[in-house]
C-alpha cells in the first residue's frame, strides 16, 4: 500500500498539531484523515473531544481518496503534500417549515423577520418561530419580490413588487401590528421582477420585464398627500388604500430582454441580470452603463459577495457561475459550479463567509456550495417537493427557502460546531 | 581597268549630283576622279590628297637634299615629280605652277606602270651619292638621316625578292660576314663600300645617348652601316604600324562602303562584251550523253525504279517487354504455393518425439480430416526396403494439382471505401449552439391532450388549450397556470396575437373561434385593446357574412371573451396575420366552397378567399412579409397572392397527407409535416418540390415550427420525440439552406397513440415548447 508524506496545518489555533510530515496511506479518505487528527490532538491535549475534520489540498476539498484526489490534480505523490484541514462544516438543521397557500416567489429576512412574497398576491411576514404576523395585501397580481427597506424601531418600512406592474412601499409597525401602503409606484410597463435596495437605504432600484430599470426614491413622504387632497377627494379613498403613486427617479434601458435580477454592488454601482444574456454593471448616479458580462444563457439571478468580490449568477442551464465583476474582458468565467440538474432560479452569497452561496434550482434541490469544493456542493438540501424559487441566507445564519411546494423551509447553518456553541 | 570603272561610275555619280544638289559629298573617292573631269576647284584639294597619299613615297627621294619640308614644298615635290620623270634627279630645281595639275596627274597616271623603273634608277643615283658620301660623312646630320630613311623607306616599299638592293651588290647575305672588314659591300662598279668609321666607345656613347636628342631616332642601316636619323614622318609611321594602323596618315579605314554592286539596275552592262556563240548552239557533249542513257534505256540496260513493297510490316508487340516494368503482367504474378518441404515425422525412421503415442494417435483418427495437423501418421520403419508403397500418393498429387489450380492467379485490387466517407460532411450539432437540449420545465394542468399552444409576443406568457375543455395561461419562466379559461368544447387551436400592442388570443373550438384577451402582460395594452373592440360602431349597410360576429357578454366577458364568431362549420385551425388584423380559419370539409375564411378583427369583417377549393384543407399559413397566402391541402401546398387573387405557387409535397406546415420568418422556405412521418423543406425559390424530405420520426407527425429567430425548426410527431433541425438560410441566393438535425426531444408520454401535438418556438430565446397527448406542455431549453 502507498504511502504519501503529508504535512498538516490549519488556521485554527484551538487545533494546532506539529508541523512534521507524517507518511499517510494514500487510499486514505476524509474520515481516515480525521481520525489522525484526533488521534494527534488527543495526544497533545488531554480533554479533548472528537471532531470531524475536513481537509483542503491546495485549496480544494477532499472528496475521494486521497490519492485519486491527487492524480485528478496533478499533485506529485513524491514531495510532501500539504494539506489543510478544517473543522467539518456541519449540515444545516432544518428548522422551521411555514406553509403558505401558495406559491412562495419570494423571500427576505432579517434578523428578527422574515418576509415572502407569494402568488397568492400577498407578502407575508413572520417570525422566526414560523409564526404569521402580518399579512400584506394590496396587489392585483402576484407578488414577484419582496424586500426590506429599513427597520427602526417598531416601525419598518418594506417593499412589494408585482405582476400588476406596481411596487407598493409599506410601512409596518410592529407594535401595533398594523400596515400601511405608503406608496404605490407605478411606471414599469411589465411585471416588476426584481427589486433591491441600495446600501444607504434611501432609494431602490426595480427590474421588469419590460427590459427595464428604474430607481426610485424608498423615503415616504406626506406632501403629495396634502396636495392632492383638495383636487381629488374621490382618489383620495383610492390614495388611503394603495397609497400615494410615486414616479422613478431615473429609469435604465439597455438591455435587449427582460430583466430578471438586480443588485447594489455598493452605493453608486447597480448589476442587473437579463434574459438577453447579459450581465450588465451601471453608474446608478447618471444610469450610464458601465461594463457588460456575456453569458450564453438566460440568467435568472445574481448575488454579490462584498467579501470575496465575486458575482454568482444562475441562468437556464444547470450551473451556478461566478463572475469578477472588475474584470475588463467581460466574458470571463471564473468558475462553474456544476450539481444541478435544472435551471437555478436563487442564488445567494453567505453573508459571513467568502467561500459559500447557497443556490436553488427547478429539480427542487437547495444546494450549500463552498467554492473551494467545485465539483460537489457541501451539502444537498432535498427538502422540498416542487421547485424552489427563492433563497436566503440571514447575518445570523439562516438560510430560507421557498418553492412551488407553497413551503419556507429554515434552515440554521454555522459553519462549524464550535461557531454553533459559541 | 580602273578608269573604265570608276569612270563609269563617276557617271552615275554626277547623276545622282544633279538629282540631288544639295546631298553632301560622301564619296570622296570619286570626287577626286570627278575633279579630273572636270571639277576645277574641288580638284586642286581632292588631287592634292591624292598624290600625297599615293607618291609620299616619292617625296623623301625628291626631297634628298631640300631645303623644307613643309607641306607646300611637298606638294611642290609631287607636282615636279610627276611633270618629271625624264628630268634628271635635280632637287632644287624645279618649281612647277600648280596650274598643270590637272594635265600632269593624267600624265602621271598613263605612266604609272613606269614608276618602279624611275624608282631604280633614282635609287641607283641615291646609291652613287650614298657611296661618294660614304667615308667623309663621319656623323649623318639629321637632314640626311631623313634622306637616308627616305630612301630606305623607299627601298623597302618596293622590295621585293627577285629585286636586289642595288647599293651593295653583296645580295641577300647575312652581314655579319662582313663583320671584321672594313668596307660591308661592294656597289655596282664593284668598289668597295666603306663602313662608316666607327670610333665611338661606349663612354661616346653614352654622351651621345645623354646629349643628342635625336639619339632616340637614330637607327644604323646595316646594308650600308651608317647612322640614319628618322624623319618625323618616319616616326610616325613607325608608331602607326606599331600600333597596327594603317601606314598612310591620310589613309581613312573606316571610309564609307560603296556598294558597286547596287540593287540599281543601270542602263549600261558592267562590261559590253557580246555572248559567245556557243551559249546560242545545244551542246554536243550532252546530246551524246543524253543519247547514250536513251539508249541503255531503251535495251533494257537502265529500269526505272523498283515499285515500293506494299505487303504489311509486322513487329511483335511483346519482343521488347521490359521484364520488369511495372505496366507489365508480372505486377500481377502470383507464385505458386509452394509445398512444404518434408519434415522428420515423414523420415522412414523418424526422431521417438515425433512418433505420436497412443493418445495421440486416438485423438488424430478423431478428428476430422481437415482439421488434423498432419495428414498422416508417422510410421518407423526398421529399414528403407521396409517401407510399403505411400496409399495417399494419388491422394496427394490430386491435392497439389488442386491447389495450383485454385490458387489465385491475380492480386485484385480493391477499393477500400470507407462508407463513412460518403455521408456528406455537416456540422458538428454541437458547433451549431444554441438549440433546445433539455427538458426544463413541465406545465402541468391540463387533464386530456393539449391540442394547441401558442406564445406570447413578448415570450412571458404561454397559451394552450386542450381536450378538457379549457384554455390555460401559463408563466413561461416558472410553470405556472396564472389563468385558467373554460370554453364550451375541446379546445382545437389558440393563436396568441402576433402584434404586441394587441393583446388577444384567437380559441377555436367546435365551431366557435373566441378572442380573447388575457389580460396579462402590459395593463394599457389590454385595456387598449377592450377599448379598440368595444369601441367598434356597426357599419350602416350589413353585408350578408358566412360568419356571425358577437360581443361576448356577461360571465363570458368577466373571463376575458370578448368575441365570439360562430362558423357554420367545425374550425380546426386559426391563425393570425403578422399584423395581427387578419385571422384566418380552417374548416376541413372535403368539396366544400367554405374551407378558408379571413377574419378581419377591426372592422369584424369575414371573407371566403376562395369560390372552390381543391381538396381538404390542411392548414393555411400567412406569408410573414408578403401578401401571400399558403393553403395545405392533403398533397399540395398552394401559395395565393391575395392583392393579385391569383393561384402564384403549387409545391408538391411529395407525401400522401400533409399534417402541419410552418412559414420560415423570411417567407422563402416552407417546411411540411405529414402523417407518413416526412418532414418536407420547401425553398420556394428554387422548385416546386421539396428541397429535402427529412425522415427522422418514427411516426406521423402532427406538428412542424419555425423559429422567430434563430436558424432553427422543430418538428413533433406521434412518436412523443420532438425533433429540432438546423435550418439555416442564407441572404446569398447562391446557397441553399443548410439542414441539420441536432436534437432528439424526448419528454412526453404516449396516450392513445398520440405522442405531441403541437410544437412551437420561444419567440426570443432559443426553447422550444412542445403539448403533448399526456396533457402536460413541456418546455425544452
Amino acid at each position: 500500500m502507498s504511502q504519501v508524506q503529508a504535512r498538516f496545518f490549519t488556521e485554527n489555533k484551538k487545533y494546532l498539531v506539529d508541523d512534521v510530515p507524517f507518511s499517510i496511506p494514500a487510499a486514505s479518505e476524509v474520515a481516515d484523515l480525521s481520525g489522525v487528527i484526533n488521534k494527534l490532538l488527543e495526544a497533545n491535549h488531554d480533554g479533548h473531544k472528537h471532531v470531524e475534520f475536513d481537509f483542503l489540498v491546495r485549496g480544494q476539498f477532499l472528496r475521494t481518496k486521497l490519492a485519486n484526489h491527487m492524480e485528478t490534480e496533478n499533485i506529485s505523490t513524491e514531495e510532501v503534500v500539504e494539506i489543510e484541514y478544517v473543522e467539518k462544516f456541519t449540515a444545516p438543521q432544518p428548522e422551521e417549515c411555514i406553509m403558505h397557500d401558495d406559491w412562495i416567489s419570494s423571500v427576505e429576512a432579517d434578523s428578527e423577520w422574515i418576509l415572502t412574497g407569494s402568488y397568492d398576491k400577498t407578502a407575508r411576514i413572520w417570525s422566526m418561530e414560523g409564526k404569521a404576523v402580518m399579512t400584506v395585501a394590496g396587489h392585483t397580481d402576484v407578488v414577484k419580490d419582496v424586500a426590506w427597506v429599513k427597520r427602526d424601531g417598531l416601525s419598518s418600512l418594506l417593499l412589494t413588487t408585482s405582476l400588476d406592474q406596481t411596487i407598493m412601499l409599506w410601512e409596518w409597525n410592529s407594535e401595533r401590528n398594523e400596515v400601511k401602503a405608503r406608496h404605490c409606484c407605478r411606471g414599469h410597463a411589465g411585471s416588476v421582477d426584481t427589486v433591491a435596495v441600495d446600501p444607504s437605504r434611501t432609494k431602490f432600484c426595480s427590474g421588469s420585464w419590460d427590459k427595464m430599470l428604474k430607481i426610485w426614491s424608498a423615503v415616504p413622504t406626506v406632501e403629495e398627500d396634502e396636495m392632492e387632497e383638495h383636487n381629488r377627494p374621490r382618489k383620495k379613498q383610492k390614495t388611503e388604500q394603495m397609497g400615494l403613486t410615486r414616479t422613478p427617479l431615473m429609469t435604465i434601458s439597455g438591455h435587449n430582454e427582460a430583466v430578471s435580477s438586480v443588485l447594489w454592488m455598493d452605493a453608486e454601482e447597480l448589476c442587473s441580470a437579463s434574459w438577453d444574456h447579459t450581465i450588465r454593471l451601471w453608474d446608478a448616479e447618471t444610469g450610464g452603463q458601465k461594463s457588460t458580462l456575456t453569458g450564453n444563457k438566460v440568467f435568472n439571478c445574481i448575488s454579490y459577495s462584498p467579501l470575496c468580490r465575486r458575482l454568482a449568477s444562475g441562468s437556464t442551464d444547470r450551473h451556478v457561475r461566478l463572475w469578477d465583476p472588475r474584470s475588463k474582458d467581460g466574458s470571463l468565467v471564473l468558475l462553474s459550479l456544476t450539481s444541478h440538474n435544472g435551471w437555478v432560479t436563487a442564488v445567494r452569497w453567505s453573508p459571513s463567509h467568502e467561500h459559500q452561496l447557497v443556490s436553488g434550482s427547478l429539480d427542487n434541490v437547495v444546494k450549500l456550495w463552498d467554492t473551494r469544493s467545485c465539483k460537489a456542493p457541501l451539502y444537498d438540501l432535498a427538502a422540498h417537493e416542487d421547485k424552489v424559487l427563492c433563497v436566503d441566507w440571514t447575518e445570523n445564519g439562516l438560510i430560507l427557502s421557498g418553492g412551488a411546494d407553497n413551503k419556507l423551509y429554515t434552515y440554521r447553518y454555522s459553519t462549524c460546531v464550535s461557531d454553533a456553541g459559541a | 581597268m580602273r578608269p573604265t570603272h570608276s569612270g563609269t561610275m563617276s557617271k552615275v555619280k554626277n547623276k545622282k549630283r544633279n538629282l540631288e544638289e544639295n546631298e553632301d559629298e560622301q564619296l570622296p573617292i570619286f570626287d577626286k576622279d570627278g575633279g579630273k573631269d572636270g571639277h576645277l576647284d574641288d580638284g586642286d584639294e581632292d588631287q592634292g590628297d591624292l598624290s600625297d597619299s599615293e607618291e609620299s613615297v616619292f617625296s623623301g627621294l625628291e626631297d634628298s637634299g631640300s631645303d623644307s619640308d613643309d607641306e607646300e614644298e611637298e606638294e611642290d615635290d609631287d607636282e615636279e615629280e610627276d611633270g618629271t620623270e625624264e628630268k634628271s634627279s635635280d632637287v632644287e630645281e624645279d618649281k612647277a605652277a600648280d596650274g598643270d595639275g590637272d594635265d600632269q596627274l593624267s600624265a602621271k597616271e598613263v605612266t604609272e606602270p613606269q614608276t618602279d623603273g624611275q624608282h631604280s634608277k633614282e635609287n641607283k643615283k641615291k646609291k652613287k651619292t650614298a657611296g661618294k658620301e660614304g667615308g667623309e660623312e663621319s656623323v649623318v646630320s639629321a637632314r640626311d638621316s631623313g634622306l637616308q630613311t627616305s630612301s630606305q623607306v623607299d627601298e623597302y616599299e618596293h622590295d621585293t625578292s627577285d629585286e636586289e638592293d642595288i647599293r651593295n651588290t653583296v645580295g641577300n647575305i647575312p652581314m655579319e660576314w662582313y663583320k671584321d672588314y672594313p668596307h660591308i659591300g661592294y656597289d655596282l662598279d664593284g668598289k668597295k663600300i666603306f663602313k662608316p668609321i666607327r670610333n665611338k666607345d661606349e663612354l661616346d656613347e653614352f654622351l651621345d645617348k645623354m646629349e643628342n636628342p635625336d639619339y632616340w631616332r637614330t637607327v644604323q642601316d646595316k646594308m650600308t652601316g651608317a647612322d640614319i636619323r628618322l624623319s618625323d614622318e618616319q616616326v610616325d609611321l613607325v608608331h602607326r604600324l606599331q600600333e597596327g594602323k594603317f601606314g598612310d596618315v591620310n589613309f581613312n579605314e573606316y571610309e564609307p562602303a560603296i556598294d558597286f554592286f547596287s540593287n540599281e539596275v543601270m542602263i549600261h552592262p558592267v562590261t559590253n562584251r557580246p555572248q559567245d556563240k556557243r551559249s546560242f548552239i545545244p551542246s554536243l557533249i550532252e546530246k551524246e550523253k543524253v543519247g547514250k542513257l536513251v539508249h541503255a534505256i531503251k535495251m533494257g540496260w537502265i529500269k526505272p525504279r523498283r515499285p515500293k513493297e506494299t505487303t504489311p510490316q509486322y513487329y511483335d508487340l511483346w519482343a521488347k517487354e521490359d521484364p520488369n516494368s511495372i505496366l507489365g503482367r508480372h505486377k500481377m504474378h502470383v507464385p505458386a504455393p509452394k509445398l512444404k518441404l518434408p519434415g522428420h515425422e515423414e523420415s522412414y525412421n523418424p526422431p521417438p518425439e515425433y512418433l505420436m503415442s497412443e493418445e495421440e494417435r486416438l485423438a488424430w483418427e478423431q478428428q476430422d480430416p481437415e482439421d488434423r495437423k498432419l495428414s498422416f501418421l508417422p510410421q518407423k520403419f526398421a529399414c528403407l526396403r521396409a517401407v510399403p508403397a505411400y496409399s495417399r500418393f494419388i491422394h496427394e498429387r490430386f491435392e497439389r494439382c488442386l491447389d495450383l489450380y485454385l490458387c489465385p492467379r491475380q492480386r485484385k485490387m480493391r477499393v477500400n471505401v470507407n462508407p463513412e466517407d460518403l455521408i456528406p460532411k455537416l456540422p458538428k450539432p454541437k458547433d451549431l449552439q444554441p438549440f433546445p437540449t433539455t427538458q426544463s420545465l413541465v406545465y402541468r394542468g391540463h387533464s386530456s391532450l393539449v391540442r394547441s399552444i401558442s406564445t406570447s409576443p413578448s415570450g412571458q406568457w404561454l397559451v394552450s388549450g386542450s381536450d378538457d375543455c379549457t384554455v390555460r395561461f401559463w408563466e413561461v419562466s416558472t410553470a405556472r397556470c396564472l389563468k385558467t379559461v373554460e370554453v364550451g368544447g375541446a379546445v382545437k387551436g389558440v393563436a396568441w396575437n402576433p402584434n404586441p400592442s394587441i393583446c388577444l388570443v384567437a380559441i377555436s373550438y367546435d365551431d366557435t373561434v373566441v378572442l380573447l384577451n388575457p389580460g396579462l402582460g402590459d395593463r394599457l395594452v389590454s385595456t387598449a385593446t377592450d377599448q379598440q373592440i368595444s369601441s367598434y360602431e356597426e357599419p350602416e349597410e350589413v353585408k350578408e357574412q358566412p360568419v356571425q360576429w358577437t360581443v361576448a357578454e356577461g360571465e363570458g366577458h368577466e373571463q376575458g371573451h370578448r368575441l365570439i364568431l360562430k362558423h357554420p362549420k367545425a374550425v380546426r385551425q386559426v391563425t393570425w396575420h403578422g399584423k395581427g388584423d387578419y385571422l384566418a380559419c380552417v374548416m376541413p370539409d372535403n368539396g366544400s366552397s367554405l374551407q378558408v375564411v379571413i377574419h378581419q378583427v377591426s372592422k369584424r369583417r369575414t371573407q371566403n378567399p376562395f369560390r372552390k377549393n381543391k381538396g381538404l384543407v390542411q392548414c393555411v399559413s400567412f406569408h410573414p412579409i408578403r401578401p401571400y397566402f399558403f393553403v395545405a391541402t392533403q398533397r399540395y401546398v398552394r401559395v395565393y397572392n391575395l392583392i393579385k387573387q391569383e393561384l402564384t405557387k403549387k409545391l408538391m409535397a411529395n407525401c400522401k397527407w400533409i399534417s402541419s406546415m410552418a412559414t420560415h420568418p423570411g417567407g422563402d422556405n416552407v417546411i411540411c409535416g405529414s402523417y407518413d412521418c416526412r418532414l418536407a423543406w420547401f425553398d420556394l425559390d428554387l422548385s416546386t418540390k421539396p428541397y429535402k424530405v427529412l425522415r427522422h420520426h418514427k411516426k406521423a407527425l402532427r406538428s412542424v415550427a419555425y423559429h422567430r429567430h434563430y436558424p432553427l425548426f422543430a418538428s413533433g410527431s406521434d412518436d412523443g420525440s420532438v425533433i429540432v433541425c438546423h435550418g439555416m438560410v442564407y441572404n446569398d441566393l447562391l446557397q441553399n439552406p443548410l439542414i441539420v438535425p441536432v436534437k432528439v426531444l424526448k419528454g412526453h408520454t404516449i396516450t392513445h397513440d398520440l405522442g405531441v401535438l403541437d410544437v412551437t418556438f420561444h419567440p426570443t430565446q432559443p426553447w422550444v415548447f412542445s403539448s403533448g397527448a399526456d396533457g402536460t406542455v413541456r418546455l425544452f431549453t
